[in-house]
């Protein structure tokens, strides 16, 4: 396989849009050429991704819809859907066209329109990312996921709302850092454990909010890549997948699909835990930023809550996680989410994050999570 | 009859009658909730129906105060999944228990929960 490069990346605001998300991909997509120094014209492929377009916009046949409005509609495009990992799937898709000698730049991203429509509708096509017949029909919701996890950590480790909370106080602390954050001020612990239940013990201030937006990769092969200085390789792109059922998780407390795509990508890359010096990771929940945490092998299981508490995972601390604000803070437009992570990473190893940098960073790994921790996503970067 | 008891239809057919169902693997002896085809342990093609007795203790629970549409009205309602004592687990609605006595291992009973054509899992006292 040949090496590959992220050298252009494009983010929208995240937040309330009134425009289209091919309207959001574009914007995104405009900004990636432009920092990518390409032209349309050179881009041979698109991997686009979108969750709920069928749902809340009456569209389908999105790839080409996004292409048309870059200007560049005759090449060959792809929708990918994978819940909340979908544009992260894509990447890796990408990665391997790529690889493969198939193509030479390709555009990867996604974008999400959810803010268009109520809150309840959006809650409803998201769940439909869980099963239909046992999941669905007796009412479990994204948050209910993760609450069933939350119980299953805090009864197996001791993990208390309280450690969850530091999560999000945490990520809202670093999304104030962020211009493009749909959330730019700081929250304590005390607004989160007073915030209502969604679904027990989660609060509302432990979920991260429903947001529209786009993000965009341009990718390279290194012919292309070496001539540009602000390059940011491709060490290791790992996907793996659990079953789809709730009811056949073998441990509630932990998500396997995250040990198993990080081992595979630490194992492709040649890397271990310490040598990661910044993540973007999946924090849909502040419960799923502690099991990620462990999964991910920074900490041991049952520790990742003692660490979010000891603020080992905030600026400054001992291996920073979400330094963009994360899905908690700067949002989670799920189609864009992934691509939106390593955007902020490859923005981190190039040094240009301004002052929510993470000072020398040279390694960093991004982390997706699909719907009911059936899928998962696992990359690494680095410099040179 | 192994492949009639393989679908979902007639899964849920037979749980609207208060009769759970699962399946055993000729092979291997794993056991499973319908439906698939491969066995995950094995990779054999060979089950064959066995019925659940529909007790069991519970794993995790949440109590969901946001609802997705169309539920607003059930709202707040537990969603637990339950360990069956044969060993497989199935995720359900809490029905007739307090949601202050919820707890990690507390017994539960299978009933099913029957709205016009629709069947879903519940569970309420043992
Ligand atoms: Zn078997």
């Amino acid at each position: 396989m040949r090496r590959v490069a992220v050298i252009g990346v494009g983010v929208t605001k995240f937040g309330k849009h009134d425009r289209t998300s091919a309207e959001l991909f574009a914007e995104a997509a405009g900004e990636a050429i432009r920092d990518a120094d390409v032209t349309p014209s050179a881009i041979q492929a698109l991997y686009y991704g979108n969750v709920t377009g069928g749902e809340g916009e009456k569209q389908l046949h999105m790839g080409p819809l996004a292409a048309t409005l870059l200007g560049i509609p005759t090449i060959p495009t792809t929708r990918f859907e994978n819940a909340c990992a979908t544009s992260h799937a894509a990447f890796r898709h990408a990665v391997m066209e790529i690889g493969a000698g198939v193509s030479d730049i390709v555009m990867v991203g996604g974008a999400e329109r959810v803010l268009n429509i109520p809150t309840d509708a959006a809650t409803e096509y998201f769940a439909y990312c869980s099963d239909a017949s046992w999941e669905q029909s007796v009412g479990l919701t994204f948050p209910g996921v993760f609450a069933l996890i939350a119980r299953a950590h805090m009864d197996k480790h001791g993990t208390t709302e309280e450690q969850m909370a530091h999560v999000a106080v945490k990520n809202h602390r670093h999304g104030a850092l962020n211009p493009k954050a749909q959330f730019q001020k700081a929250i304590t612990v005390d607004m989160v454990l007073n915030s209502a239940y969604v679904a027990d013990p989660l609060k509302l201030l432990d979920c991260c909010p429903f947001t529209d937006g786009g993000a965009a990769l341009v990718l390279a092969a290194e012919e292309v890549a070496r001539k540009r200085p602000r390059s940011v390789w491709v060490l290791g792109t790992q996907a793996a997948s659990d079953t789809m059922f709730m009811h056949e998780k073998r441990d509630l407390s932990r998500v396997m699909a995250t040990e198993r795509a990080a081992r595979a990508v630490y194992r492709q890359a040649g890397k271990t835990p310490v040598d990661v010096d910044v993540v973007e990771l999946h924090d849909c929940f502040t419960i799923a930023e502690i099991v990620a945490t462990e999964g991910l092998g920074f900490f041991e299981p049952g520790f990742g809550g003692a660490a979010a508490e000891k603020g080992w995972t905030g600026l400054g601390g001992k291996i920073p996680v979400n330094p963009s604000g994360g899905l908690k803070a700067k949002g989670h437009p799920i189609g864009a989410t992934g691509a939106g992570q390593i955007a902020e990473i490859t923005t981190q190893l190039r040094g240009e994050a301004g002052p929510r940098q993470v000072e020398g960073a040279r390694t960093g790994l991004t982390h997706t999570l699909g719907g009911n921790t059936a899928t998962v996503l696992v990359s690494l970067f680095g410099r040179g | 009859m192994a492949d009639h008891v393989l679908t979902l239809k007639h899964f849920f057919e037979e749980a609207r009658a208060g009769r759970l169902t699962g399946i055993r693997c000729g092979k291997c002896g794993e056991l499973a909730i319908p439906p698939k085809e491969f066995c995950p342990s094995c990779q054999d093609r060979n089950w064959a129906p066995v019925p659940l007795a529909g007790a069991g203790s519970i794993t995790s629970f949440t109590v969901i105060r946001v609802a997705p549409r169309g539920r607003g009205a059930e709202a707040p309602y537990a969603v637990a999944v339950v360990r069956l004592d044969e060993g497989v687990s199935l995720l359900g609605r809490i029905v007739d228990i307090p949601f202050d006595a919820l707890r990690a291992d507390l017994p539960v009973r299978f009933r099913p929960l029957v709205t016009g054509e629709q069947t879903a899992i519940g569970f309420g006292p043992a």
